[in-house]
């Protein structure tokens, strides 16, 4: 669920930066050139009914259906041709259909990322391709993260590194494979006494830190404005405790998902301008998170400053 | 190459920066060892709770230090001692010596583990623990905070005996600690002049084990290591020798059986009643006021938490009427739509402090309950007074059975009055707490913590006013929280505060002042 954010908020930027060459995400091939900017907006809603405890698939009529709505904004730009910049800032809302609960809104952690292309070369028919994408991210609101399900955020701070590796043909087709480390922070929290496979006496909770694959193919077609991919993404943490019987989550636990995706995007115009982008995500196995179905609406403008 | 290094560098600061914040999540209360601020040499006449007389347990004459049985326990001692493993050193330092502590921090991290609501079976129904068959599903028990309660009172209670008599033969037989025999003992704590014979600790152990074991059973295995450890390290410590554990054990035994015997009598395997009378208590009080409380969990449970646990045997009330306190203002009457407006404001209007009050004192599922918070702020207490072992385990006894009989006197109240709660008699109201399966009137919170706060401040007058805040704020965050509306918390914490009363009239007549 909320260790999804940094997923979905990276996936949500691939998607409405991936417009002709010089569109991007964090972790795929492609670089904006100096002094392009993409300015987006992203409508994102979420939503299950069946979560892992653990390993345990199950249901809870005290939560029902659970959904979570996002918008946001995010602006992306090629600082040099060889280092983008992208900082986003999401609101994220959600909410159960059952129990006696209410849900929590708020803004949720900037994100600042930096791309850098190190490798472009051509092999056979198409270019090899090797960047790498830092990311640091931070909570921004007062959101507390220490209220999960419904928390919209892990409430900690994220510093990723990331290396992608892809091969581009010159038919258009595109193979990429990316894998990140996520360095986790500490969430604080409103209460100094909590239980993690024992008593921990203290008013923060480490975040465990995970590893983050991302796979995709995709396919550029109609001269370059209409790209689509099918992708695959998997968030593993690296330690952390399960949900207990029946009991809340909390930002401590092991989270693990798999999903797979397909991403549709339309450019309007050639280079410039107006661009449109849907997504849908589906999640098939997971730990310790809600078993979500995605789906993804964006609204992108592309321009030069210099 | 340039980007490279920016890229570097920019990581690099950023590891810095997060690492250097990080703060420490430790498992325990991590405290240097003190001196007793005094050793209390009259504790022997101290008046105990469940015993009539120290007398009552007897235990074997001490050998003098200079016979050969104590010389050949003196040179085990020293021969353990040159040898200790970096673990074993560890556990010295863990166990301090005042592990009265230690045991009720093991008794509160039992409690969180256990504290979890039996979710619903697959056909909608919900099994509760058993203790007949503890291993479940669902495991018993469900550590509540009306079972923490009585867990934490049963503990202390006999932990307090047992200190007592173990007080009174050392002062009758008045054996110096090895330390003090043989001047090449370097024992691992702060100097003191406490007699070691019988050992205070090995009481301590097998009184928390025992009582420990009782109330989590499934928590044997776990509990004999630390028991083992703890014996282990009196020796290692260089404080006792094998024969003032065994004199120390004996006491333990003999006070565990008569806390086990009152325990068994006390009411509390009826307190979670079968649904025929539990549908009776509603029904009654449904005549009588025209209102009840019901379950708003889907699947809706069939009873509410242990409906008779207001009948279980009390500590310092004779009887639980004398603290029930008068009815609540009636659903739609001109006080109960004020504090209905109250709880609507603060549910559209909450400020950041609310939030952090409700969310600090919640101490709910999963949690080591009300009672466990107020278990660590007696501990902090007596590391900050001090206080040897004997001291510290009046204070948790005479709180911790002014808490349990609160969680009586409240349970009863609860019950009697069947009042709904806020989410049942204000349409569409949705809450930042989960509300708990049992009626609203009075608070359970404020009841337990003022009761508690009154205790501490009886013991430590001079942080009295800060415990008396806390125990407002406690009962004021479930205002916020959404699950209480004012009269149950006001009614509520002076209903503790009258029951904290009694528990400390008993205490100023121990003869421990």
């Amino acid at each position: 669920m909320n260790r999804l954010l940094p997923i979905i908020m990276g996936l949500v930027i691939s998607v409405f930066i991936q417009f002709k060459t010089n569109a991007q995400t964090p972790w795929d091939e492609i670089m904006m050139g100096r002094g392009e900017i993409c300015a987006a907006l992203i409508y994102e809603h979420s939503s299950w009914n069946q979560y892992w405890e653990g390993t345990y698939l199950r249901e809870n009529a005290n939560i029902g259906t659970f959904t979570r709505q996002m918008g946001m904004p995010m602006l992306a730009m090629g600082l040099t041709n060889k280092i983008n910049i992208i900082a986003s800032l999401p609101y994220v809302s959600t909410e159960a259909s059952g129990g006696t609960q209410v849900g929590q809104s708020g803004l949720q952690d900037l994100s600042i990322s930096a791309k850098v292309d190190w490798l472009q070369k051509q092999v056979g028919k198409g270019r090899l391709l090797f960047l790498t994408n830092t990311h640091f991210s931070k909570p921004v609101g007062n959101y507390l993260s220490d209220y999960m399900p419904f928390s919209i955020g892990f409430g900690a701070p994220e510093l990723g590194l990331r290396g992608i590796g892809g091969y581009k043909m010159d038919n258009g087709l595109v193979f990429r494979a990316a894998l990140a480390y996520l360095w986790r922070g500490q969430t604080e929290i409103e209460r100094n006494y909590y239980y993690q496979n024992g008593s921990i006496y203290s008013q923060f909770m480490n975040v465990p830190d995970a590893w983050n694959f991302h796979g995709a193919i995709g396919y550029w077609a109609f001269d370059n404005r209409l790209r689509v991919e099918a992708t695959y993404m998997s968030l593993n943490c690296l330690n952390g405790d399960d949900i207990r019987s029946y009991n809340r989550p909390q930002p401590t636990n092991k989270t693990e998902v798999s999903q797979v995706g397909a991403w549709v995007q339309y450019y309007i115009n050639a280079d410039r301008g107006l661009g449109g982008l849907f997504y849908f995500n589906q999640t098939l196995s997971g730990r310790n998170m809600g078993k979500a179905t995605t789906i993804g609406l964006g609204l992108t403008y592309q321009f030069k400053v210099y | 190459m340039k980007n490279l290094k920016i890229n570097y560098i920019v990581i690099f600061l950023l590891i810095l920066s997060a690492s250097s914040c990080i703060e420490e999540t430790p498992n325990f209360y991590e405290f240097e060892g003190y001196q007793f601020e005094k050793l209390d040499e009259n504790g022997g006449t101290w008046k105990t709770i469940l015993l009539s007389n120290p007398t009552q347990i007897s235990i074997p004459q001490p050998m003098p230090t200079n016979s050969a049985e104590y010389q050949a326990e003196l040179m085990g001692l020293k021969q353990q001692m040159s040898g200790l493993s970096v673990a074993q050193k560890a556990a010295v330092r863990y166990w301090t010596n005042n592990p009265v502590l230690r045991w009720n921090e093991i008794a509160l991290e039992l409690a969180a583990k256990y504290n979890l609501i039996p979710g619903p079976n697959a056909d909608g129904n919900y099994t509760l623990p058993n203790p007949a068959n503890p291993a479940g599903p669902p495991p018993f028990p469900f550590a509540h905070p009306p079972y923490t309660s009585r867990m934490l009172a049963y503990l202390s209670v006999a932990q307090f005996d047992a200190l007592v008599v173990a007080w009174h033969y050392k002062y009758e037989y008045n054996r110096a600690a090895p330390y003090q025999v043989d001047n090449g003992i370097v024992q691992a704590y702060a100097p003191s002049q406490l007699p070691s014979y019988p050992s205070d600790g090995a009481t301590i152990a097998i009184v928390s084990k025992e009582i420990l074991v009782t109330m989590f059973p499934l928590e044997a295995i776990y509990l004999e290591n630390k028991y083992k450890e703890h014996i282990a390290s009196l020796v290692h410590a260089g404080i006792n020798v094998p024969s003032d554990i065994a004199a120390g054990t004996i006491i333990g035994i003999e006070v565990v059986k008569l806390a086990n015997q009152r325990a068994s009598t006390d009411g509390m395997s009826k307190a979670q009643t079968p649904k025929a009378v539990s549908d009776s208590i509603t029904n009654a009080a449904f005549t009588r006021f025209g209102w009840k409380w019901q379950n708003t969990e889907t699947p809706q449970r069939p009873v509410g938490l242990t409906p008779l646990f207001g009948n279980v045997k009390m500590w310092n009330v004779p009887t639980v009427e004398e603290v029930r306190p008068g009815p609540p203002p009636s659903p739609g009457s001109i006080e109960f739509e004020r504090d209905v407006q109250e709880l609507k404001r603060f549910a559209s209007h909450m400020t950041l402090n609310q939030r952090r009050i409700a969310n600090w004192w919640e101490d709910g599922l999963g949690s080591y309950t009300p009672p466990g918070h107020w278990n660590k702020f007696a501990k902090e207490s007596i590391v900050k007074h001090k206080l040897n072992p004997l001291r510290s385990a009046r204070v948790f006894a005479y709180m911790n059975t002014a808490i349990m009989d609160a969680g009586v006197a409240c349970w009863d109240t609860k019950y009697y009055y069947h009042y709904p709660r806020p989410v049942e008699t204000i349409s569409g109201f949705k809450t930042i707490l989960g509300t708990p399966n049992f009626p609203a009137y009075t608070s359970g919170h404020s009841t337990f913590s003022s009761a508690g706060a009154e205790v501490l401040a009886y013991f430590f007058p001079a942080d009295a006013t800060q415990f008396r805040i806390w125990a407002e704020e406690a009962a004021v965050s479930r205002i916020y929280g959404g699950i209480h509306y004012r009269f149950d918390a006001e009614v509520g914490s002076e209903q503790g505060k009258n029951v904290g009363t009694y528990a400390v009239n008993r205490a100023k007549g121990d003869g421990a002042q």
